[in-house]
């Protein structure tokens, strides 16, 4: 699955969580940030999450992902960074992923 | 009789469930100083209460991160804000205070508010007993559940900040400036916070302590019910963001506004007037919507029956010990975790702050009137912040804890 794919997939999945209505004067891209742009709430990740497993399965381990970030980290992640973090876990997991 | 001195940090929400327990303590004959920044603390604290200043006005660096905290920051952002340009530096400034406090005024007991770690700190430099006060309830479970390295930030922050106040590297546990080994007041109840919850046989819920604040707030009581003698009454809602977050919350008070404008309630919103144009001399935008800069909070809440709020601990535990069903639009801080255990409660609803539309605020405030079950698990909790006894039971744990012989 290619990056473009992938980011088509999660942008269609935070449109669903924020609502399209907030998102008219945002298009979500690589350089998207859930922070700042985004102002994802904790809950929406749990859901974020939910959607991710319910696309991918268990090979994209969203969570664990999410545990292993820094604080800084936290605040700079953009959408780029979790399209090549699913991308790659998919790759990992191989073709039949 | 003993003497207790109060640690706080320059916020009200803090402060004000600490006049409460400081009043009980008085008037059973115990003496009983507020430390902190004196010009914040006056008008806070009843006349003729002692104060032990640790400056008269708060450092400029402190004030700025105030100011700055209600511009907007939210998410990991705000979090990370909150300790290294609030709560670190505030710590440092208030820690030569604290001492000297503590060195002239020779207090038995310490209660520290959880936010005002340089109080924890004296307090074990000089080997008193001393008990946390816990005034809001997002960090009695635990809040970096799923985020294991946040916790280790904050920990490295807490660790510093003993370190770079003498206490050996080894002693230098973060854990020990956050809650008290010796006593935990926190202000709520399980009812809220959660049933199934093991806490420490230390942990006190006392349920919120309020203080019989002096309300010289005028309001136009009568605006209340127009159509006087029609039963029933319209209901009443309350919209408040509370003392910190009214400024950052032009656009969600205009959606409120929208929201209820039209809507068969009569509706209080507490925010800045200059956010409405359109307001007249009274405060009053239509006929069922009044803005009011201030008004006399508790005495209000006798006569609402919804509130809708940012989640801040305290309007939220008003609201509930009298009863009334909440919408909860968090912004920052604790108020997510506040708002879950509303929802988690059944005593309200969550909305989102920065992107609820007018229908869907209208929508929430609808249901938790309309639907009976919000208002009884309100009552449900009402009844056990009752039971548990506020400031008086508070009051009994320090003068337990400053009596160690007395202890069971």
């Amino acid at each position: 699955m290619t990056a473009d794919s992938v980011l088509a997939d999660v942008s269609a999945m935070l449109v669903d969580i924020v609502g399209e209505d907030y998102l008219l004067d945002l298009e979500i891209g690589m350089d998207t940030s859930f922070n700042d742009d985004l102002e994802l709430e904790s809950i929406e990740f749990v859901t974020l999450a939910e959607k991710l497993t319910e696309r991918y399965g268990e090979e994209v381990d969203f969570v664990a992902w999410l545990a292993a970030m820094e604080l800084d980290d936290l605040i700079a992640m953009t959408v780029g960074e979790l399209v090549t973090f699913v991308a790659s876990s998919l790759a990992a997991a191989g073709p039949a992923a | 009789m003993s003497r207790f001195l109060i640690v706080v940090p320059p916020l009200t929400g803090h402060t004000n469930p600490t006049v409460a327990v400081g009043a009980e303590l008085a008037a059973r004959g115990h003496v009983v100083a507020w430390c902190g920044f004196a010009s914040f603390l006056r008008p806070l604290l009843p006349d003729g209460a002692e104060v032990v200043p640790v400056g008269e006005d708060l450092p400029g660096d402190v004030v700025s991160a105030i100011e700055q905290r209600s511009q907007g920051l939210r998410g990991a952002a705000a979090f990370k804000f909150l300790w290294e340009d609030f709560l670190h530096p505030l710590a440092d400034a208030m820690v030569p205070g604290v001492d000297a406090a503590v060195r002239r005024w020779a207090p038995d007991v310490v209660l520290v508010d959880q936010q005002a770690v340089a109080g924890a700190l004296v307090a074990r430099r000089h080997g008193l007993p001393w008990a946390t006060s816990a005034t809001t309830s997002a960090e009695l479970v635990d809040p970096f559940a799923g985020l294991p390295k946040l916790r280790a930030w904050v920990d490295d922050q807490l660790r510093a900040f003993q370190v770079e106040h003498g206490v050996a590297e080894s002693d230098a546990d973060p854990a020990a400036v956050r809650f008290s080994p010796h006593l935990v007041l926190a202000f709520t109840t399980t009812a809220l916070v959660g049933e199934d919850i093991p806490f420490p046989g230390h942990w006190a819920f006392v349920g919120p302590a309020f203080a019989g604040r002096p309300t010289r707030t005028p309001f136009p009581w009568e605006w209340l019910d127009p159509i006087r003698g029609a039963a029933p009454r319209r209901p009443a809602v309350l919209v408040s963001l509370g003392t910190v977050s009214s400024e950052a919350g032009g656009r969600f008070f205009r959606v409120a506004v929208e929201a209820l404008a039209d809507a068969p309630y009569q509706t209080v919103v507490v925010a800045p007037p200059a956010l409405f144009a359109e307001l007249g001399a009274d405060g009053a935008l239509g006929d069922r919507v009044l803005v009011r800069e201030r008004v006399p909070q508790i005495d209000l809440l006798g006569r609402i029956d919804a509130v809708v709020t940012h989640g801040g601990h305290n309007t939220v535990c008003e609201a509930l010990a009298h009863a009334l069903p909440l919408v909860v639009a968090p912004i920052r801080d604790d108020q997510p975790v506040v708002a879950e255990q509303v929802v988690a409660a059944g005593a309200g609803l969550r909305v989102k702050f920065a992107r609820v539309r007018p229908t869907d605020l209208r929508a929430a405030v609808d249901t938790v009137l309309g639907d009976p079950s919000y208002a009884a698990a309100a009552r449900r909790i009402a009844d056990s912040f009752a039971a548990a006894g506020g400031a008086a039971a508070a009051a009994d744990h320090l003068i337990a804890l400053a009596s160690p012989g007395d202890r069971p």
